[in-house]
């Protein structure tokens, strides 16, 4: 067959040679670049499998949907790099644990927008608030007031936020699920602790208070149902119906005169008290004077008393007469009229008539107060 | 031949790869996994992992979220104890407890299915729980009356029970009051009684203030009365102990009597005839007595 077939075809060895070698070498090179692919494709595999933790994130290695190590160990840093196997034998997630999260609860708060809240509008207030479109809080004395919460938190147990709570039901691994609980938490604070304040306590009176409780009431929630999260922040505005709001203020202001005549009254206490205080001093730092005084004065009187008594006691007599004539000369120096009047020849007494009258008062000046 | 073993590990990968898609499956950590044979749920796998099965048609795998998942049920107006119609909105926070007896109960195992499930029991248990409770009891001032904790713990308890007794698979995690409202016309009628409370507010807050101002003032007075009439006795108290400090003095003058008074006498006159004082006098008042005394004077002599 061989023979007759070279006998038919005298150059077909030679065309059969050229076309098998042509495609032999055309297999080749596809081999090659098959090759080429192949080892350039497990390279972009391995290489794929590096990645890094971002500063403020935590990762975990799902190896075929299990965490790669156990407890905290589970959870990567940030610092270091990493490799793992491609999808859908690892699967590496990332968790978002140094930013602060933030959500609003508005439970308890009209219905407006975002818009209107920027430009500082309320909606017009209605007769009355739709419980389904208008939210509002109940207070301990049966008011209704506006209150809204912002809370600020951060993931504390990252394996609790992406392992123990799901937002929806599409098996995603994110905060959602987190993000829902301490909405509610912030919900039920909001409702929980206006049950048992009284609205003049969470509008005016212990604003401090309300908000310390609505936030002790949110971490007992997350402490109670193990949400791995720590309250940063809770801001806590509320505010009177918009129904309501100018009879509120006209009892703001009610309020404000009260304390101001109160606040008067004690001026008024304090002054009083205080020339009290100064009257009774001076009453009584007079009595002091006047004792020193008055004891010294003796007292001088007496040592006086015992330097002259020798003298006296010499010639009574004498020493009488000398200090009455020099007692009488200072009183004759200083005496503004001086009368004499001698005695009658006939020794009768003589009868002397004056008009006394007072001297006529000053009149007051700057001088003379 | 080199050919022939580079084909025919391609095709051994080829073939486990797909050997591995067709006999395994993962289950994530947040997973739980029934397997079912022949269409019978036979197995619940919870623990995360590779594992094998059958492949289809002797062997199906379901898979469902086995971490908590929340929602809040329609807000439904309810009858209290002392008939206020309150409405009361809740959330709670569920998850799949037993995948097995979870997924023959819903239709394809579906949460939402599940979630309006909760919704009726919720409604139910929240009629029943807020029957039979006051208002007082949700709204108080005083702690020993709020039983507002307690109250959501009714409702969890009640719904609970429903869960227990059908054998759901689905436990409750956590339940709170979300919205606690009034019908929309009771609104208005607290509107207008807050209103009625502010005006006596303002009303009683100036009668208050004047009378707690003039309290204050005339207690004051008062006070400064009573602190002048005591700083009056002590200064008397001071003055009789300066007399009394005084007296001890006074025996040295008894060592003289005449003298002493003699001193007090010239002491009196000196402090009496001051400035604008006029003095009468005759030739018998020291020093003019000398005019009286006077040698008779001879001017023949």
């Amino acid at each position: 067959m061989s023979d007759h077939d070279h006998h038919d075809h005298p150059y077909a060895p030679e065309a059969q040679d050229a076309g098998s070698q042509a495609l032999a070498e055309a297999l080749r090179s596809s081999f090659v670049i098959v090759k080429f692919a192949m080892v350039a494709l497990v390279v972009i595999i391995f290489a794929a499998g590096f990645f890094t933790v971002n500063p403020g994130e935590k990762a975990v290695i799902l190896r075929f949907g299990k965490p790669l190590g156990d407890g905290p160990k589970m959870l990567l840093s940030a610092g270091k790099l990493y490799w793992s196997f491609p999808y859908p034998i690892d699967e590496v997630v990332r968790i978002p644990i140094a930013e602060i999260q933030k959500i609003t609860s508005s439970v308890g708060w009209y219905a407006t927008t975002p818009e209107m809240e920027l430009a500082g509008i309320e909606p017009p207030a209605g007769a009355s608030l739709n419980p389904l479109i208008d939210g509002y809080v109940l207070t301990a004395d049966r008011n209704i007031i506006h209150t809204r919460a912002t809370v600020s938190y951060h993931i504390d147990d990252p394996r609790t936020a992406i392992f123990s709570f799901a937002a929806g039901t599409n098996h995603q691994f994110n905060l959602g699920g987190i993000s829902n609980a301490v909405q509610d938490a912030a919900n039920n604070a909001l409702v929980a602790t206006a049950a048992r304040f009284a609205v003049d306590d969470i509008l005016t009176r212990d604003q401090a208070g309300f908000r310390t409780a609505v936030r002790s009431h949110i971490e007992e929630i997350t402490f109670r149902e193990k949400l791995g999260v720590v309250i940063d922040q809770c801001d806590v505005q509320s505010v009177a119906p918009r129904q309501l709001k100018e009879v509120f203020a006209a009892v703001t202001t009610a309020r404000q005169n009260h304390d101001k005549l109160i606040n008067d009254a004690l001026g008024e206490q304090n002054r009083i008290l205080s020339q009290a205080g100064a009257t009774a001093s001076s009453v009584t730092n007079a009595a002091e004077s006047a004792r020193t005084r008055f004891v010294t004065g003796i007292q001088s009187d007496a040592e006086a008393f015992r330097a002259l008594l020798p003298k006296y006691e010499g010639n009574p007599q004498l020493y009488a007469q000398l200090e009455l004539t020099k007692v009488m000369a200072i009183v004759l120096t200083n005496v503004q009229d001086k009368i004499f009047l001698p005695q009658r020849a006939d020794g009768k007494p003589r009868e002397l008539r004056l008009m006394l009258n007072r001297e006529p008062p000053q009149p007051k000046s700057a001088a003379n107060p | 031949m080199k050919k022939n073993l580079i084909t025919l590990i391609i095709a051994v990968v080829l073939l486990v790869i797909f050997a591995l898609l067709l006999f395994t499956f993962q289950v994530r950590q947040s997973e739980v996994v029934v397997v079912s044979t022949f269409l019978k749920p036979t197995d619940t796998i919870t623990n995360a992992g590779l594992y094998v099965k059958w492949p289809w048609p002797v062997q199906s795998i379901n898979r469902f979220d086995q971490r908590v998942q929340t929602f809040a049920d329609i807000p439904s107006e309810t009858l209290t104890a002392d008939s206020t119609m309150l409405l009361v909105n809740v959330f709670v926070g569920w998850k799949i407890s037993d995948a097995k007896e979870f997924f023959p109960k819903f239709p394809g195992g579906s949460p939402l299915a599940a979630q309006r499930q909760l919704e009726n029991m919720l409604r139910s248990a929240k009629a029943a729980v807020v029957g039979k409770h006051n208002l007082s009891d949700f709204v108080n001032s005083d702690p020993a009356q709020l039983k507002f904790a307690g109250i959501e713990k009714e409702i969890q308890n009640s719904v609970e029970a429903e869960l227990a007794k059908n054998n759901y698979g689905i436990s409750l995690e956590f339940l709170g009051i979300k919205k606690l409202g009034l019908p929309e016309n009771v609104t208005q009628s607290v509107f207008d009684r807050m209103r009625a409370e502010r005006t006596k507010f303002i009303t009683e807050a100036q009668f208050k203030g004047e009378a707690e101002a003039t309290k204050i003032k005339s207690a004051a007075e008062r006070k400064a009365a009573d602190v002048i009439y005591n700083a009056q006795a002590e200064a008397t108290r001071i003055e009789g102990a300066g007399v009394a400090e005084a007296a001890k003095t006074l025996g040295v003058f008894q060592e003289n009597p005449e003298l002493a008074v003699f001193q007090l006498q010239l002491e009196a006159l000196k402090n009496s005839l001051g400035q604008k004082s006029t003095l009468i006098f005759d030739e018998r008042t020291p020093p003019f007595d000398l005019f009286k005394n006077l040698p008779a004077v001879n001017p023949g002599k």
